[in-house]
């Protein structure tokens, strides 16, 4: 029989500069099936052919700069093609301004540090993903970090706007903090995974002196 | 925050404090947009296929303005400040008309009609604040020719709902996205202009 109609799953882009899209296939009907995926951009009749199959691995269409533009709706179809026949994917529109997923925060760094009345917090620092070009201005980005006792239940989330560094104060002498970062761009997109795992060992004479 | 401080005469805002106004205004302002659409979309607009429709673009596409990030910083900074004058002047006469239409809506929840005055206004302070920047870059001159009509009032208020309904739905699809646009560029010429691209 022909092959099913395939599934567009997601697109995402990591930097506001290219984006890709997965599909899920249908089931083959029983004969060897490929897959073509094809899209229109708003404002033009013209239909173009995924430009790059590979990079992204099986199922996936990768859109480098070149091919890729915002505020733009992208109509999106795969089609599944065996010997006996081929069925088409229902639509997927998109626009890449709100599929923006980046990459984790890196270089973080967590310092004890005591003020000039000796009370002691903790400072954090990170950096962008690399890929992200925050510089220029083209993509803003937005932090929001979470800690918890090693042994605790309940993580505390604390939104941070555009900054990459804080100061955190009360913390708990004594005991082991873990602290994740993750972001998201300013209006649209999703946030990133969190940053890896961190651990800081407040000392038991982390305290005020009175 | 007195705008001349103790008693000096000829004092001006910055270009960095008029930048940061703008930027700080048209990040509300999109964010703005973005709720009153998906209020709209939420509330009006499911299971309609609206977005299949709203392909036809906006009255403002026809302002070639940039799209990806290279076309961005490669355009001249009096071009792109230019080109956000233009769809911010494009934008006064939809938006008089959305804030006023909107009332029409069956049900139009209190916070829809409050957003749509709210940004009605703000593009206005938006605009006046663009027309400072630029006036302080070029030396007085603030070229008046980017705009592009809006024809779009007839459809906002025909008989039949669906049409109508989608005429607003494209509407806000087009404000959000161009709000979008100008904050994006906002940000872009503040870190080209004040920050030497180091933002």
């Amino acid at each position: 029989s022909p092959p099913e109609k395939p599934t567009i799953i997601k697109c995402r882009s990591p930097e506001k500069e290219t984006f890709t899209c997965w599909w899920k296939p249908g089931s083959n009907g029983g004969h060897p099936t490929n897959h073509t995926l094809l899209y229109s951009k708003e404002g033009e009749e013209k239909v173009y052919e995924c430009p790059d199959y590979k990079t992204a691995g099986p199922n996936s269409c990768y859109f480098d700069k070149k091919h890729t533009s915002f505020w733009t709706i992208y109509n999106i179809t795969v089609r599944a093609t065996n010997e006996i026949g081929s069925n088409v994917s229902d639509p997927h529109y998109v626009d890449v301004t709100y599929i923006v997923q980046p990459d984790p925060p890196v270089n973080i760094t967590l310092e004890l540090k005591k003020s000039v009345n000796r009370k002691p917090y903790l400072v954090l620092t990170w950096s962008p993903p690399p890929l992200a070009d925050v510089r220029s201005g083209w993509l803003t980005l937005e932090y929001e970090l979470r800690l918890k006792p090693e042994e605790g239940e309940e993580w505390e989330t604390i939104f941070v706007g555009q900054q990459t560094q804080c100061k955190m104060f009360s913390l708990n002498p004594g005991k082991r903090y873990i602290v994740q970062i993750h972001c998201k761009p300013d209006h649209h997109g999703s946030w990133s995974e969190w940053s890896p795992e961190m651990y800081i060992q407040i000392p038991t004479d982390f305290r005020v002196k009175d | 925050l007195p705008i001349c401080p103790n008693g000096s005469i000829n004092c001006q805002v910055s270009l960095e404090e008029l930048f940061d106004r703008a930027v700080k205004l048209s990040h509300y302002i999109h964010s703005l947009s973005s709720d009153i659409f998906n209020e709209f979309d939420e509330r009006y607009a499911q299971g309609r296929g609206f977005i299949a429709k709203a392909v036809n673009g906006c009255h403002t596409s026809s302002l070639t303005t940039p799209e990806d990030k290279e076309q961005a910083q490669q355009i001249h900074h009096e071009d792109l400040l230019n080109l956000v004058l233009g769809v911010l002047r494009s934008w006064n006469d939809p938006l008089v008309h959305l804030a006023s239409e909107v009332q029409s809506i069956k049900e139009a929840p209190e916070t829809i009609l409050w957003k749509a005055v709210e940004i009605e206004e703000q593009n206005k302070r938006l605009l006046e604040g663009m027309e400072k920047i630029v006036g302080r870059l070029h030396s007085g001159e603030v070229g008046n020719e980017i705009y592009s009509p809006w024809e779009g009032l007839p459809s906002l208020q025909l008989p039949d709902e669906d049409s109508r309904l989608f005429a607003f739905y494209n509407l806000l699809h087009c404000l959000r996205r161009d709000s979008h646009k100008i904050d994006n560029y906002l940000k872009l010429l503040k870190c080209r202009l004040i920050h030497d691209n180091n933002c």
